[in-house]
């Protein structure tokens, strides 16, 4: 199935260009944790849910 | 269990490309199609933009009763990323990846940052405007948290609009970019039209909820739409993944570009054009009703009579410059438009005529659309393929910068002139005509700088992307043909 000993199959990526996808989803996963949480807290300052 | 996994593998491996988001080796014909598709980014820009500048400015104003110099000061912010608008293209032209991408890694980025700034601003402005308890929470969690999601914002729309259209010059070569720059300013200013008009109607019964929902959708939109604008644009490319030259900093590319034929030069007459044209924008609607008598559904009409004279000019501008005309001729005939146009708006008000300043509009409309045009095809043509990038990003940071010191300034002259003493005994126009003949002085120093300009292009060797249309008959030898 494959021809070059670095590509990751199935997707046909090397190792390294999987990282870098995997990267980017790691990253936009601490970005929007990050937005999330500013969020919630501005939301407990105008409308408090706890107490 | 072994032999499921195989067959799932095996049919993963049969669809996984379709579903990665990397272009086919690129092709020499790009299908409209696509670029179509692309240009959507413009949309969630002009998106961006009403929203901060237009619908937000009001509702701060009007319903959250946000004094309106903090709420001056809060839209002003992003303005101060626009000189890095340089920096951004500059790294997307170096930028280093496995996959050999250069510019779909940023435009991610830049839309992350303005999903992440839509997604906490209507929390941040209920903050700051007191709304439900958070009457007693300090004052610096408003005033940061909106000045960060207004930066965030801005930020990416910087990055998303710089690094998107070196995308758009990367993808076309030299004799099509005149189509794509057409392309991407219509798509921009529909973006901004069909969202003033959006927002607008959703925001007409407003309630705090309506708000969170209306600036929350057009994050979840920007992200719908960019995604939808970057998939399979970019091409993976192995070869530049693998190479090992050294990268120039920052510094020495900048000087580099500089040092190339009327950079400089094409520069100066972007930050005195756009200047220009600039500064009416936020007084033709007050002028038109102070001044002319003009009544609320008029003057909005206005926006709409100046946007139609934009697409006009893009029009014009993209069928000349397709036929092969200069870009800097198109830009110069731009500015020249906009003599008569100030000149017949500041006539409308001691002839009372609003037919005048009406067509003025128009025509203004119509210069601006040929000189941005012609100056971002100057652009595009001006740097070598290695710097697009950062020819875009200097494009965008003069740009915007001298449009919002252009309206900040259009906006400061017209106050100053209405707190002078005796102002009561003025005529209505005295706080605009300055203004207008402001703008006039500045086209008219536009123009002699494209004719230096021309001048010293002409005298050094002509650029490599001109030499190429030599043949044609209707190349214009010298500025003297003007």
């Amino acid at each position: 199935m494959s021809d070059d000993p670095d590509k990751v199959w199935p997707t046909g990526l090397t190792e390294k260009e999987a990282e870098e996808v995997h990267s980017y989803l790691i990253d936009g996963t601490r970005v929007f944790g990050l937005i999330a949480l500013i969020a919630h807290a501005l939301v407990a300052v105008s409308t408090p849910w706890l107490g | 269990m072994a032999s499921l996994k195989e067959i799932a593998l095996r049919r993963i491996s049969r669809i996984g490309p379709r579903y990665l988001p990397f272009a086919d080796v690129a092709s020499a014909e790009l299908p409209l199609n696509r670029l179509l598709r692309l240009s959507l980014f413009q949309v969630t820009v002009g998106m961006a933009l009403v929203l901060l500048v237009g619908t937000l400015n009001r509702v701060m104003i009007v319903e959250l009763s946000v004094p309106a110099t903090l709420v001056g000061v809060m839209i002003s912010l992003p303005l101060l990323f626009a000189p890095f608008r340089a920096l951004i293209g500059h790294k997307s032209d170096t930028h280093r990846s496995a996959l050999g991408w250069r510019r779909v890694p940023y435009i991610w980025k830049g839309t992350m940052l303005q999903f992440g700034g839509f997604a906490i601003m209507p929390f941040a402005l209920l903050v700051l405007s007191g709304y439900g308890e958070a009457v007693d929470a300090p004052l610096w969690i408003g005033y940061s948290s909106a000045a960060l999601a207004f930066l965030l914002v801005g930020a990416g729309v910087h990055m998303v609009q710089t690094v998107g259209l070196a995308l758009a010059t990367d993808l076309v070569p030299v004799e099509e970019q005149p189509k794509v720059v057409g392309l991407m300013y219509v798509m921009l200013l529909l973006g901004m039209i069909a969202s003033a008009i959006i927002f607008g109607a959703l925001l007409s019964n407003y309630t705090p909820g309506r708000l969170i929902q209306v600036v929350q959708g057009a994050a979840v939109v920007t992200v719908a739409l960019n995604i939808l604008a970057l998939w399979k644009q970019e091409s993976r490319d192995r070869a530049r993944a693998a190479a090992l030259t050294p990268q120039p900093e920052f510094r020495e590319a900048w000087a580099l570009f500089v040092r190339g034929k009327g950079a400089m030069g094409l520069l100066i007459v972007i930050g005195l054009g756009t200047m220009g044209f600039g500064m009416a924008d936020v007084l033709l609607e007050p002028y038109g009703g102070h001044v002319l008598g003009l009544s609320v559904a008029m003057t909005t009409r206005l926006t709409a009579v100046l946007a139609a004279g934009g697409l006009i000019g893009f029009a014009v501008a993209s069928k000349v410059l397709l036929n092969g005309a200069d870009p800097l001729r198109v830009a110069w005939w731009g500015a020249l438009a906009g003599l008569p146009a100030f000149g017949l708006i500041v006539l409308s008000a001691p002839l009372q005529m609003p037919e005048t300043f009406v067509l003025g509009t128009l025509i203004a409309g119509f210069g601006a659309g040929l000189f941005g045009h012609g100056t971002l095809t100057a652009t595009m043509r001006s740097a070598p393929r290695e710097q697009v990038g950062l020819a875009l990003g200097a494009w965008g940071a003069v740009q915007a910068t001298a449009a919002g010191i252009a309206v900040a300034l259009g906006g400061i002259i017209r106050d100053l002139i209405t707190t002078l003493p005796g102002a009561e005994s003025f005529r209505p126009e005295a706080p605009y005509t300055p203004v207008f003949v402001i703008e006039f002085v500045l086209l008219a120093f536009a123009l002699l700088a494209i004719l230096v300009l021309r001048r010293t292009q002409t005298r050094t060797s002509p650029p490599e992307t001109y030499r190429q249309r030599q043949d044609r008959p209707n190349q214009p030898a010298a500025p003297s043909a003007l």
